[in-house]
């Protein structure tokens, strides 16, 4: 098969896999090699892949994303995780559910919690209980 | 979430509807992060701040000094061209700002891209959104986007004709892909109509989609205008 067509076969197999909401696959017996080749495929390398003309927004920025822009750069800068970690793995290596689903800066908090407790410099408990402190003291503001 | 605000929201004529507004899981998993990691001392509050300070320092005016020095000063251009990061220092941009190394996700190597008349370059960051920071300041939200990232690459003079800049067929297009370990920006041609303007006149006319690549700078266009997703509750500017 031509090199092009190829291609374009994965491109429409990837793209099919993107609606993301998943039904129960419970006997998944045998998978094509081009649909494995598709499901290897990491979901953030999307170059070339279809889509339709959109509209080209500004945003304008969250105070908590300017936050969590500078929580995950200092992190980085006191050696807690170093880039390669912090960008493919934890930002971008999340699946097309969140990947596709969780807005930009969302992806990049999620990462920064889900690697202090990874990384043990929290527990998973402490961390729940953090989450339920800070929204108990803006409850009662 | 991005879209429980339309564009009319807050204005008009009704007074703000009293309202209790509920702090959003990202605000508080943001705020749970930070203060965990300043309680088990993996960075202070004072290192906060510091790299809060830089990050509202930075943005696309410097990109525009540049761009108008490297118009009206050859040699200057030339060095650009070289050596972009060192470049950068005459005009007050140092990228090893603010922790001495640079930051750590802006690699500390910039190339400058010189457009001709022949060839027009555009870039994006296909795997994520790598942009050149400390040079244009944050990346806007549509270069962050799948679509532009998805598109850009395959067709190209389609993506930009939507940003209403529409090129001869005669003008190659070069699609440049960012990455983690070097960033680009483009150096638009000089527009005609500009003879005997200041620098500061020029930077003025170099907006931040000029030197991405998706508009050309030119006398009277003097912002990149874009519908704008307000924020429920923006960056409060010191």
């Amino acid at each position: 098969m031509a090199v092009r067509d190829e291609l374009r076969q994965q491109l429409e197999l990837i793209g099919a896999i993107q609606p993301a909401l998943h039904l129960p696959q419970n006997w998944n017996y045998e998978v094509d090699s081009a649909l494995f080749k598709a499901y290897l495929h990491p979901p953030h390398d999307v170059g070339g892949q279809f889509d339709a003309p959109g509209v080209y927004e500004e945003k304008e920025e969250e105070q908590w994303e300017l936050n969590t822009y500078v929580t995950c750069e200092v992190l980085g800068w006191r050696g807690i995780w170093n880039s390669e970690e912090r960008r493919r793995r934890a930002d971008n290596d999340l699946g097309y559910t969140l990947y596709l689903g969780i807005p930009y800066y969302g992806r990049w908090i999620l990462a920064a919690a889900r690697m202090l407790v990874d990384k043990n410099h929290v527990s998973l408990t402490e961390l729940i209980e953090k989450i339920a402190e800070v929204k108990a003291r803006y409850a009662k503001q | 979430m991005s879209h429980t605000h339309s564009p009319g929201d807050g204005g008009g004529d009704h007074p703000a509807a009293p309202m209790v507004e509920e702090i959003t899981d990202f605000e508080v998993l943001e705020i749970a992060v930070r203060e965990l990691a300043i309680e088990h001392g993996l960075f202070t509050a004072e290192d906060h701040r510091r790299f809060t300070e830089w990050a509202e320092s930075i943005g696309p005016a410097a990109g525009s000094r540049l761009v108008a020095k490297a118009w009206t000063d050859p040699a200057f251009k030339k060095r650009l061209l070289e050596d972009a990061v060192k470049a950068c220092k005459e005009i007050g941009i140092d990228w090893a700002e603010p922790t001495g190394f640079g930051t750590p996700s802006d690699y500390m190597n910039l190339r400058v891209l010189e457009d001709t008349p022949t060839l027009h370059h555009v870039i994006v960051c296909t795997l994520c959104s790598c942009y050149p920071r400390p040079l244009l300041g944050m990346s806007p939200e549509w270069y962050r986007t799948t679509n532009y990232r998805r598109r850009l690459v395959r067709w190209p003079r389609q993506v930009l004709a939507e940003f209403g800049l529409i090129l001869p067929p005669e003008v190659e297009i070069r699609v440049e892909d960012s990455n983690q370990k070097c960033r680009f920006m483009v150096l638009p041609m000089r527009p005609e109509g500009t003879e005997n303007w200041t620098e500061e006149q020029l930077a003025a006319i170099v907006t931040r989609d000029c030197m991405i690549g998706v508009a050309l700078p030119r006398p009277g266009r003097t912002a990149d205008v874009h519908p704008v997703q307000k924020a429920r509750r923006p960056v409060q500017r010191s």
